[in-house]
């Protein structure tokens, strides 16, 4: 019991975590059809961002100018790379970000090296907040879902209070409709692409020093952030965050759990002879699955389900 | 009297709530030139897509030389003897004219999806590709890239790729839509020449066009066959001049 | 004179053979030599990719699947020969290679193939994450983290070919990269290979002269992982270890960055992204920890402004030569090659510079880079190398007027030619 209330936190921190990501890669996805490969790496500068500010100002102001340093990045991008190669397709689009992460993976690798920086939480969240049981839960956790669900809300109420946000939740399902009606969606492109991009910042800022600040945590976040998209559904960001919570759990919970199918035979009373040739694979603990499930859970997806959990169109 | 080459069966489409097509009967004969002709959003190019299997159909049947076609993949069509054209430009802009041209050859060929035959020692497919390439009176740009080709030659070579695979039922989705005088007169003389002999079925606006090649005329309005008949019964129909002949002067 | 297609296609082959066969007679050294080796596997891997990128329309970001699954299996059966439990040559090894490759491919493209475009990207890189998951989650097949080691010189030598000496190793890697590039060339020209193309272009239309693009797309996968399990099985002979390294998505994006870089468009493209990527790769490694970033720069420019890769930029070329009008483009290429070079250098000098400081080199030691003995720690070489760059960077983009001017003119005289 214990076990399972201190991974749901956990999980569910992680899953909010995850949806700042998602949120923002799902709006780039469904608007301008290009999957960025190169978005959990704002995710990471995020981290190294905030690292180094915060050794010249702290940790305090470094969570609002880190996130704004990664947006402005996140527009240029747009503004500069993606609209260059937009006339090539697709392909050169989706090219261009997968060279984009690459570069950035090297630039961090070049300016702050190949060991993870000493990024630390800031002593004033250095506390338990409260004690489940025998427990005690950090308050950084609580923080961390704190901003999360302040930044969500806050993305909420823009999208559905503002001209503009009317606007992004049109284009997320009908691209071509907005821009018949004549607004600039180059510069909304512009705008989500960059909102994206802070967002994933902050997300950086806040997990960088809960987990670790590595050069490996962009392509780490990256392929579940990605999962989490598809299996969500493009277009929907109800989906994204339902599949960012459910993955959310699908990762803490199955690292935790070393049990095997062999275990299971073996409580049932069946022994498995030990040169069975099956019985390498029943030894495959649940947590070993880790690795493997969102990815399955993704293809196994696309093939039953194109259009993702909550999508409103086919990719 | 033998089976009609092209026969619609209650044929209805919706998309949504909205009904497209409502209820399409239509007997096509073998080697008649058949004109559907209607007002914009009738669903003359729906009623295509429904004919070749582009869309599925909501109920229905579609009758190919008295068997029935309906489900069946938009390929399984085409193998059965349709072809059909498309009202946007529709071909492969990096293959060139010729290529453009054997690509539609190849499967009534049967070479299918061969990988150990080398097309170019093909020599029945080479000449029946080349004797479309003239047909459509192109032998001139036989090597050009589809795409670079100006627009009244992309649509010749729409037709071309629509009928080399030997097809005996043609489907052609406004075929002079956007063409000069002239080259509409080229294009008439284009698809006289194609459907010879075949069976040949084409949604058009322009009337001239329309009463010069058509020996029957079905008239499409809101998804509903309003008269079918030879031209001057049509010309001389009530119904149809009021609905929309009458409209157009 | 003229010589028939068919005849200047063989001239062409045996140029390339010939080519294979003198290399490494004339570059002695080892290094060329294990180079050599790599190339070769990598242009059938890199040619077997466009088989789905550049004729198909295929964009798949897991290719090293079969790639690796095919050197794994290589590798067993290796093992196998070893232990004389399986009597095949060495020779041959590469088929058991291209059969795994094939019977994966078939099983996951199967399933991957259903969908084209950007879900079809998506469901190949699950693909390839899962397989590359799974590859340590089962260390009895792929051998951990240390990967399955082999040994190539087993079973009984035939004409004295043991596969012990690189040379003959070369000689078999140069055999089959041969014979699959002939193979794969040829592909393009069957029925198969050019619907494939019509599929890249227009899939829907293929639909209407009678072929499924479900279809097409599923069989072309299916050959291209043959002839990327051919590679991989090339590639347990030459290297005598596979890791799980060579399922992951690190293999998958480099053989992609090969093909895009030698251009999609053209057959040969892959073949010169191929040879161009794999030697940067060793020869930049070895001057520069920096490479990655560097190699990385250069594939962001070529996506930027050269999409159709190496190949188009020397097809576009094809009729100014024809023209004999190469010497209008000589001198402005000439001055823009010189001051992108400036431009460069101050660029690498700047990063030379911050890894050199990154990586704790000694206090008071200087950077050698050009000749010159740099002192990062001082400011002097920092505003040097900027102000290179950035004068570099002007004078390239104003240079870049010449380049436009010389080709308006040689486009001009093209047309008047054509008119005539």
């Amino acid at each position: 019991m214990e076990f399972f209330v201190v991974q749901l936190l956990n999980s569910l921190s992680y899953g909010l975590l995850l949806f700042m990501l998602s949120s923002g890669l799902t709006l780039i996805f469904s608007m301008m059809g290009v999957l960025n490969f190169a978005h959990a790496s704002f995710y990471m500068l995020g981290a190294y961002f905030a690292y180094q500010i915060s050794r010249y100002v702290g940790f305090w102001p470094a969570l609002a100018i880190a996130p704004l340093l990664v947006g402005a990045l996140g527009a240029m991008t747009e503004r500069f790379g993606l609209r260059t190669v937009h006339k090539y397709g697709h392909v050169a689009e989706l090219l261009f970000t997968f060279g984009l992460f690459y570069l950035i993976e090297e630039v961090v690798h070049l300016v702050w090296g190949r060991a993870p920086v000493d990024y630390r939480i800031p002593q004033a969240l250095d506390f338990a907040a409260f004690t489940i049981f025998s427990t005690s839960y950090p308050a950084y956790r609580v923080f961390m879902m704190g901003v999360s669900v302040a930044m969500l809300l806050g993305l909420f109420l823009l999208l559905t209070r503002t001209r503009i946000g009317t606007i992004i939740q049109a284009s997320l399902t009908h691209p071509h409709m907005v821009e018949a009606l004549g607004h600039d969606v180059p510069r909304i492109f512009m705008l989500v692409f960059g909102g994206g991009a802070a967002l994933a910042g902050v997300a950086g800022v806040i997990g960088g020093n809960a987990f670790v600040t590595e050069p490996g945590m962009a392509s780490a976040v990256g392929s579940i952030v990605f999962v989490v998209v598809v299996f969500g559904g493009m277009g929907s960001l109800a989906g994204a965050f339902v599949a960012s919570l459910f993955f959310g759990a699908i990762q803490t919970y199955t690292v935790a759990m070393d049990y095997s199918l062999l275990d299971l035979a073996a409580r049932l009373g069946m022994g498995i002879a030990a040169d069975s040739p099956v019985r390498g694979l029943l030894s495959v603990s649940v947590a070993q699955t880790a690795p493997v499930l969102p990815y399955l859970l993704m293809v196994l997806m696309l093939i039953v389900r194109p259009t993702g959990l909550m999508g409103t169109r086919e990719t | 009297m033998s089976a009609p080459a092209l026969e619609l069966r209650a044929v209805h489409k919706s998309f949504g709530k909205t009904a497209i097509i409502n209820g399409v009967d239509l007997s096509i004969a073998k080697g008649e030139r058949h004109a559907i002709i209607g007002p914009n959003g009738a669903g003359k190019s729906t009623l295509f897509n429904l004919i070749s299997a582009r869309f599925p159909l909501t109920s229905g049947d579609i009758v190919l030389h008295g068997e029935p076609v309906t489900g069946l993949p938009p390929q399984e069509i085409n193998r059965r003897g349709l072809g059909r054209s498309f009202q946007i430009t529709n071909i492969f802009p990096r293959l060139s004219v010729f290529e453009n041209v054997r690509c539609a050859v190849l499967w009534s060929m049967g070479y299918r999806y061969s990988f150990w035959h080398r097309v170019s020692a093909l020599r029945a497919v080479r000449e029946r590709a080349d004797e479309v390439v003239s047909l459509i009176g192109m032998e001139r740009r036989r090597d050009r890239l589809a795409g670079v080709l100006s627009y009244a030659e992309q649509r010749a070579l729409e037709i071309g790729v629509t009928v080399a695979g030997g097809a005996d039922v043609i489907l052609l989705d406004e075929p002079t839509a956007g063409m000069s005088r002239s080259e509409t007169e080229d294009a008439v003389e284009l698809i006289r020449t194609v459907s010879e002999g075949k069976t040949l079925v084409m949604v058009e606006h322009d009337m001239g066009v329309v009463f010069g090649l058509a020996d029957r005329i079905s008239v499409l309005v809101y998804g509903r066959v309003l008269a079918s008949d030879v031209p001057t019964a049509i010309r001389s129909n009530k119904a149809v001049q009021e609905a929309y002949l009458g409209a157009e002067d | 004179m003229t010589l028939s297609p068919f005849l200047r296609r063989l001239g062409l082959w045996g140029i390339t053979a010939l080519v294979m066969v003198v290399l490494p007679l004339l570059l002695r050294q080892g290094f060329a030599l294990s180079m050599l080796s790599q190339m070769g596997i990598a242009v059938i891997f890199a040619l077997s990719y466009n088989m789905l990128l550049g004729q198909t329309g295929m964009l798949s970001f897991g290719h090293a699947v079969y790639y690796g699954l095919g050197a794994y299996f290589s590798a067993h059966a290796l093992n196998a020969i070893g232990a004389g439990k399986l009597g095949i040559p060495v020779t041959l090894l590469p088929l058991v290679g291209g059969v795994a490759g094939l019977s994966f491919g078939i099983v996951f493209g199967y399933v991957t193939t259903k969908r084209s475009g950007t879900p079809f990207a998506m469901i190949s890189l699950g693909i390839a994450e899962m397989v590359a998951a799974c590859a340590l989650m089962f260390p009895g097949f792929f051998g951990g983290e240390g990967g399955i080691a082999t040994n190539r010189q087993v079973g009984s030598a035939w004409l004295g070919i043991t596969y012990g000496p690189q040379i003959q190793v070369y000689y078999l890697i140069a055999g089959w990269c041969l014979l699959s590039m002939i193979a794969m060339f040829a592909l393009t020209h069957t029925p198969l290979g050019r619907m494939a193309n019509a599929v890249r272009d227009n899939a829907e239309r293929v639909r209407f002269v009678g072929y499924n693009p479900t279809r097409i797309r599923f069989m072309m996968l299916c050959l291209s992982t043959f002839f990327a399990g051919v590679a991989g099985g090339l590639g347990a002979i030459n290297y005598e270890l596979v890791t799980a390294e060579n399922v992951g998505t690190v293999v998958s994006g480099n053989v992609l960055v090969m093909a895009f870089i030698g251009g999609v468009g053209h057959f040969f493209g892959p073949i010169i992204g191929a040879v161009l990527v794999s030697f940067l790769q060793s020869a930049l490694s070895s001057y520069t920890q920096a490479w990655l970033l560097y190699f990385g720069l250069f594939f962001m420019v070529m996506v930027l402004f050269a999409p159709g890769g190496m190949a188009s930029l020397i097809m576009i070329h094809a009729p100014v030569v024809r023209a004999k009008r190469m010497g209008t483009l000589a001198l402005p290429y000439l001055v823009s090659g010189l001051l992108a070079l400036v431009m460069l250098a101050g660029l690498v000098g700047l990063v030379e510079m911050i890894y050199f400081l990154e990586t704790g080199a000694e206090v008071g030691k200087p950077l050698k880079l050009f000749g010159l003995a740099l002192m990062p720690s001082t400011t002097g070489p920092w505003v040097g190398a900027m102000a290179v760059m950035l004068g570099g960077a002007a004078a390239f983009a104003w240079s870049l007027r010449l380049v436009r001017d010389a080709w308006a003119r040689v486009h001009a005289y093209l047309q008047v030619q054509e008119g005539l």
